[in-house]
C-alpha cells in the first residue's frame, strides 16, 4: 500500500513545487533595426542558469557580449514572501545589410534542463540617406509659424509629417477600407496632439472607427530614412455610391519638444540643454478613393451585403398544433458591412401570424471590416392546421474575394399543424338579428347520429350501369319490338284494306250473279227464290260497297253512310224503296208484274250506285 | 345426377345466405359500436369503428342507404372534432348516395357556415338550381329505370296512335308519346348526370387550412387567391401533383394533396 500513496503524494505535490520554480527564458530585441546601427539583444532568464547557447548571429555584425547582470528582489506583502531573480546576458549587435531576419533560438541550462527561449525576428532598415536640407521649406515654415526663429531648428516637413494610408485605392461599393493616419518623426519628439484636430467627415462613406490602441512607436524606413511611426488614427471606410470620392486632407496640432540651438548663454544650459514647446500642424494630405459599383444583375433578395458571410439556421419544430408559435433562428456569421445587411425575408405561408425578426447582433471591428455574427429569430404562430412548406430562406451578397454574387439557402422546411385546443375555425358563434320571441336559438349543433338499423346488400349486386351495353339494350329491344309490332300491324290493315277494294271491286259482279239467279227464279215463277235473291243482291252490294260488316247491316246505317258520302237524296229514297218492297214482297206475295219491276228497278239503281264515286 | 347438383347448389345458396345473415349480424355491431364511442365522446375510435362498417365484408356492403348513415354519423363525429372539412366531405358523400336525407342537409348547412370562405353556389342561375335539385330527388339506377319506362310508354303510344281508327284514342296516345319521350329524354341525361358525378367526382372538398391557388401547376406561379378550409371546389383536371380547380368565377392550380374529392 505504502508503494503506491508515496507516488500518489508526489503526483499530487511535485507540480505545485515545479510550478513556483518555472523558468522563464525570453529573447528580446527590436522590431526594426537600421543597417549600421548597433542594438541590443537581451536574454533573460528568471533562475540561476549556465551555459547560455547562443545562436548564430551570422547576418549581423557582431560588436560585443555577452554582458551578464543580474538581480534579485525579495519582497514581503501582507506577510507573504516572494522574491524574484533575473539574470541577463546582453548582446551588441549591428545590421549589416537591409532585409528581414531570423536570430534562431538560444539554450540555457538550468538544474541540468536545457530550455530554449523563443526565436527573434529583426528587421533592418537601409540606412538613412544623405539627410535633405530643405532650408527654404523650413524658413516657409518659420515664417508662418509665429513662435519666432528661436525655436525652429529641426522641425522640416522632412522631420516630421501624417501620412494618409489606404489599405485599398480601388473597392467596390460596400467593401470595407482601412484608413490610417500614421505620424512619421524623426529628431523631434512628439509630445501630444491638441485638441485642434479635423477629421474629415467622409461624405460618402460609412464611418466604423477602430478603437484606439495604446500608440506605439515603430520605426519605418521611408523614404530613404528610418523614422519613428505612431497610428494615430485608424477607421474603417464603406463607400456608399459608386464613383471617384475624394477624402479632404485631415488637420492634427502636436506639440513638439524641441531643443533649441541658441547662443550658448552658460555652462549648465549648455549642459542640460535647453527644450521648448513647438505647437505645429500637421496636414495629411487627402486621397480618392476609385469606387466599383457592384456588378449588374444582383440577385432577387439581394441583401445589401458584400464581404464574406457563411450563414446557418435552423426551425425550432415541424410538428406542432395550431396556435402554437414556431421559430425560426438564423446565424449569419462573416466579414464585412455586416451592420448594413437586411434581415432575409421569410416567406411565411398564409394564415401564419408573424412576428418582427428578432436581431442580435455580435460585431467586431478589426481592420478587415466588421466581423461577427447577426442572431435573427423569426417567430411565427400559425393559426389553421394542415401542411404548409416554408421555402428555403435565400440569402444573397457580393463575394469581395471571388468579386461575384453569391446565394446562401438554408432550410426548406414542411410543417405538419395538427389542430389545435382553440381552433378559431372551431369556435362557436351565434348571431341573431330578430327581435321576436319565437324559438330562441341558443345554439346551433348538428343533429344527432343516425341509430338505427343498417341493411346490407351483395358487393357484386346487378344494376345498370349507365352507358354500358346493357343499358342501350334496354332501348334496344323494346324499340325493335315496337317496330316489328308496326310491320305486322300495318300488314295486317293493308291486306284488311285489299279485301275491303276486292269487295268494292266485286260488288256489281256480285249484284249481277244474284239479279240473275233471280231471272231465273222469275222465269220459274218461283216467287219465294226470286224475291230472296233480289233482298240479297241489293243487301250485299251494299255492304261490300259501302264496307259494312254484316252485323251492322240495316236500313238505318246504310242511309246515314250514304248521307255522310253525299249521295242523292232521290238516290237514297230509292234505295230505301227497294229495300222495303223486297222485303215485303217476301212475306206478302204479289203479281208477276210487281217482280219484274222489282228485278228492273234493282238492276236500275245497281247500275247508279255504280256510277256513283262512293 | 342432376338432381345432386340441385342439392349441392341448394347448400351453397343456404349457406350464402347465412353467411349474409352474419355479416349483417356484424356489422351492426360494429356500428353499434361505433354509435357508443360517439356518445361517449371518444370520436377518434368512433371513425376506425365506421370505417369498419363502410368497408367490404366478404362479398357484402352496405346498402346505399345505410351507407349513407355511416357518412351522416362520421360526419358528425369529425364534426364534433372541430374537423370541419371532413365533415363537409363526409356529409356531401351522404348527400351523394342519399340526397333527400333532410339531417345530412342541415348538418352540412352548419359545419358549411362555420367554415371561413362565403360559399356562393356555383349553379347561382335558378333554373340550374332546380334542375340539380329534381335530378338529386331519384339515384342513378332509379333515374335508368324510370328513362326506361318512360320509352316503353313512348313506344306503346306511338304503336297506338299509328295503329288505331279511333281519333280520340289516337290523340291521347300521341300526346302521351311525345311527353313520356321529353320525360324519357330528361331522365336519361340526370341518370348520366349522377353516373358521370359519381364515377368522374369532379367535386372535391379544400382539406388544408389556408391555401392559395396558383396561376400555374407550380409553386413559383403567381398566387391568384386565398382559399380555407371546407370550401368545395370542382376538379377540371389534374396534371401530375395539380389539379386547376374553379370555385365560383375563379380559376386556379392548387395541390392535389390539399383536396380531397367527395
Amino acid at each position: 500500500m505504502k508503494k503506491i500513496i508515496i507516488p500518489l503524494l508526489l503526483s499530487v505535490f511535485l507540480p505545485s513545487i515545479l510550478k513556483a520554480e518555472d523558468v522563464e527564458f525570453r529573447a528580446e530585441a527590436p522590431q526594426q533595426v537600421v543597417v549600421g546601427k548597433p542594438f541590443t539583444l537581451r536574454y533573460t532568464v528568471n533562475q540561476r542558469a549556465r551555459d547560455l547557447q547562443a545562436p548564430d548571429f551570422s547576418n549581423f555584425d557582431f560588436i560585443a557580449g555577452p554582458y551578464t547582470s543580474q538581480s534579485s528582489s525579495t519582497s514581503f506583502v501582507n506577510g507573504k514572501r516572494t522574491s524574484s531573480f533575473t539574470l541577463t546576458y546582453t548582446y551588441t549587435l549591428m545590421g549589416r545589410e537591409e532585409g528581414t531576419f531570423t536570430i534562431q533560438p538560444a539554450t540555457i541550462r538550468v538544474d541540468g534542463n536545457e530550455y530554449t527561449s523563443n526565436g527573434v525576428r529583426i528587421q533592418v532598415l537601409p540606412a538613412d540617406e544623405q539627410p535633405v536640407h530643405n532650408q527654404t521649406t523650413t524658413n516657409k515654415q518659420n515664417s508662418n509659424n509665429s513662435q519666432g526663429s528661436t525655436a525652429n531648428v529641426g522641425i522640416s516637413k522632412d522631420n516630421i509629417f501624417i501620412r494618409t494610408i489606404v489599405s485599398k485605392n480601388r473597392v467596390n461599393e460596400q467593401e470595407a477600407l482601412l484608413l490610417t493616419y500614421k505620424l512619421y518623426f524623426a529628431g523631434v519628439d512628439v509630445a501630444q496632439f491638441t485638441q485642434n484636430t479635423k477629421i474629415p467627415e467622409f461624405s460618402g462613406f460609412l464611418k466604423q472607427e477602430l478603437e484606439q490602441q495604446e500608440i506605439q512607436t515603430e520605426l519605418e524606413h521611408y523614404n530613404g530614412r528610418n523614422y519613428q511611426t505612431a497610428v494615430i488614427y485608424r477607421t474603417l471606410l464603406y463607400p456608399q455610391h459608386s464613383g471617384d470620392i475624394t477624402i479632404d486632407p485631415a488637420h492634427f496640432e502636436a506639440v513638439l519638444r524641441v531643443q533649441v540651438r541658441q547662443q550658448v548663454r552658460s555652462i549648465f544650459d549648455d549642459f542640460f540643454g535647453s527644450y521648448t514647446n513647438v505647437t505645429r500642424e500637421l496636414t495629411a494630405p487627402g486621397t480618392t478613393i476609385h469606387v466599383e459599383a457592384l456588378p449588374t444583375g444582383k440577385p432577387a433578395g439581394f441583401s445589401g451585403g458584400v464581404g464574406q458571410f457563411t450563414m446557418t439556421g435552423d426551425i425550432s419544430t415541424t410538428e406542432l398544433k395550431a396556435n402554437e408559435a414556431v421559430t425560426i433562428r438564423l446565424n449569419i456569421q462573416g466579414t464585412g458591412n455586416m451592420k448594413l445587411l437586411k434581415t432575409p425575408a421569410v416567406d411565411w405561408p398564409e394564415g401564419f401570424e408573424t412576428y418582427d425578426a428578432k436581431v442580435t447582433n455580435n460585431f467586431k471591428t478589426t481592420t478587415q471590416g466588421v466581423s461577427g455574427t447577426k442572431q435573427i429569430e423569426y417567430l411565427a404562430i400559425p393559426r389553421a392546421a394542415g401542411e404548409y412548406t416554408i421555402p428555403p430562406i435565400k440569402f444573397a451578397y457580393f463575394d469581395t474575394r471571388d468579386n461575384q454574387y453569391k446565394t446562401l439557402t438554408v432550410g426548406g422546411w414542411t410543417l405538419h399543424i395538427a389542430r389545435g385546443e382553440n381552433d378559431e375555425t372551431t369556435s362557436t358563434v351565434v348571431q341573431s338579428y330578430t327581435n321576436k320571441e319565437d324559438i330562441r336559438q341558443l345554439g346551433t349543433d348538428v343533429r344527432y347520429i343516425y341509430t338505427g338499423p343498417l341493411t346490407t346488400t351483395k358487393a357484386q349486386s346487378k344494376k345498370i350501369v349507365f352507358g354500358s351495353w346493357q343499358h342501350i339494350i334496354c332501348y334496344i329491344i323494346p324499340l325493335l319490338i315496337a317496330i316489328i309490332l308496326f310491320i305486322v300491324f300495318r300488314r295486317r290493315i293493308k291486306e284488311n284494306a285489299d279485301i275491303v277494294r276486292m269487295r268494292y271491286k266485286k260488288a256489281n259482279k256480285v249484284a249481277q250473279k244474284r239479279l240473275k239467279e233471280a231471272q231465273k227464279a222469275m222465269n220459274e215463277h218461283n216467287k219465294q227464290a226470286f224475291y230472296e235473291a233480289i233482298e240479297r243482291a241489293a243487301w250485299t252490294y251494299l255492304s261490300d260497297r259501302l264496307n259494312i260488316p254484316t252485323a251492322n247491316l240495316n236500313k238505318e246505317n246504310i242511309v246515314s253512310i250514304l248521307r255522310s258520302k253525299q249521295v242523292d237524296e232521290q238516290l237514297i229514297e230509292e234505295v230505301k224503296q227497294v229495300l222495303s218492297t223486297a222485303e215485303l214482297a217476301r212475306y206478302a206475295p204479289s203479281a208477276e208484274s210487281a217482280m219484274e219491276q222489282l228485278y228492273k228497278q234493282t238492276s236500275e239503281l245497281i247500275d247508279k250506285l255504280e256510277n256513283q264515286k262512293i | 345426377m342432376t338432381s345432386i347438383k340441385n342439392i349441392r347448389n341448394i347448400i351453397i345458396l343456404l349457406t350464402c345466405f347465412l353467411l349474409t345473415h352474419n355479416m349483417n349480424a356484424q356489422v351492426s355491431s360494429d356500428f353499434q359500436t361505433a354509435n357508443s364511442y360517439y356518445d361517449e365522446q371518444e370520436y377518434d375510435k368512433a371513425l376506425e369503428a365506421y370505417q369498419l362498417c363502410l368497408q367490404e365484408n366478404e362479398g357484402v356492403v352496405l346498402s346505399r342507404k345505410s351507407k349513407a348513415q355511416v357518412y351522416y354519423n362520421m360526419g358528425n363525429a369529425y364534426f364534433k372534432q372541430g374537423n370541419l372539412s371532413q365533415s363537409i366531405l363526409a356529409y356531401e358523400r351522404c348527400l351523394r348516395l342519399q340526397p333527400r336525407n333532410k339531417d345530412a342537409k342541415y348538418n352540412l348547412e352548419i359545419a358549411q357556415s362555420r367554415i371561413i370562405d362565403n360559399l356562393t353556389d356555383n349553379s347561382s342561375f335558378f333554373v340550374a338550381k332546380w334542375a340539380k335539385a329534381i335530378r338529386d330527388l331519384l339515384t342513378e339506377q332509379a333515374w335508368i329505370v324510370v328513362s326506361i319506362c318512360l320509352f316503353l310508354m313512348t313506344l306503346i303510344g306511338i304503336l297506338v296512335f299509328a295503329l288505331s281508327h279511333y281519333v280520340s284514342l289516337r290523340k291521347a296516345s300521341f300526346h302521351t308519346a311525345w311527353i313520356a319521350l321529353i320525360l324519357s329524354i330528361i331522365s336519361f341525361f340526370n341518370a348520366g348526370s349522377l353516373h358521370h358525378r359519381d364515377t368522374d367526382r369532379t367535386e372535391a372538398i379544400i382539406t388544408q387550412g389556408i391555401l392559395n391557388a396558383k396561376s400555374s401547376p407550380d409553386k413559383s406561379g403567381t398566387d391568384l387567391f386565398t382559399l380555407h378550409e371546407g370550401t368545395k371546389v370542382n376538379i377540371k383536371e389534374t396534371l401530375g401533383d395539380w389539379c386547376n380547380i374553379s370555385v365560383g368565377n375563379n380559376e386556379g392550380w392548387i395541390q392535389t394533396s390539399h383536396v380531397e374529392r367527395i
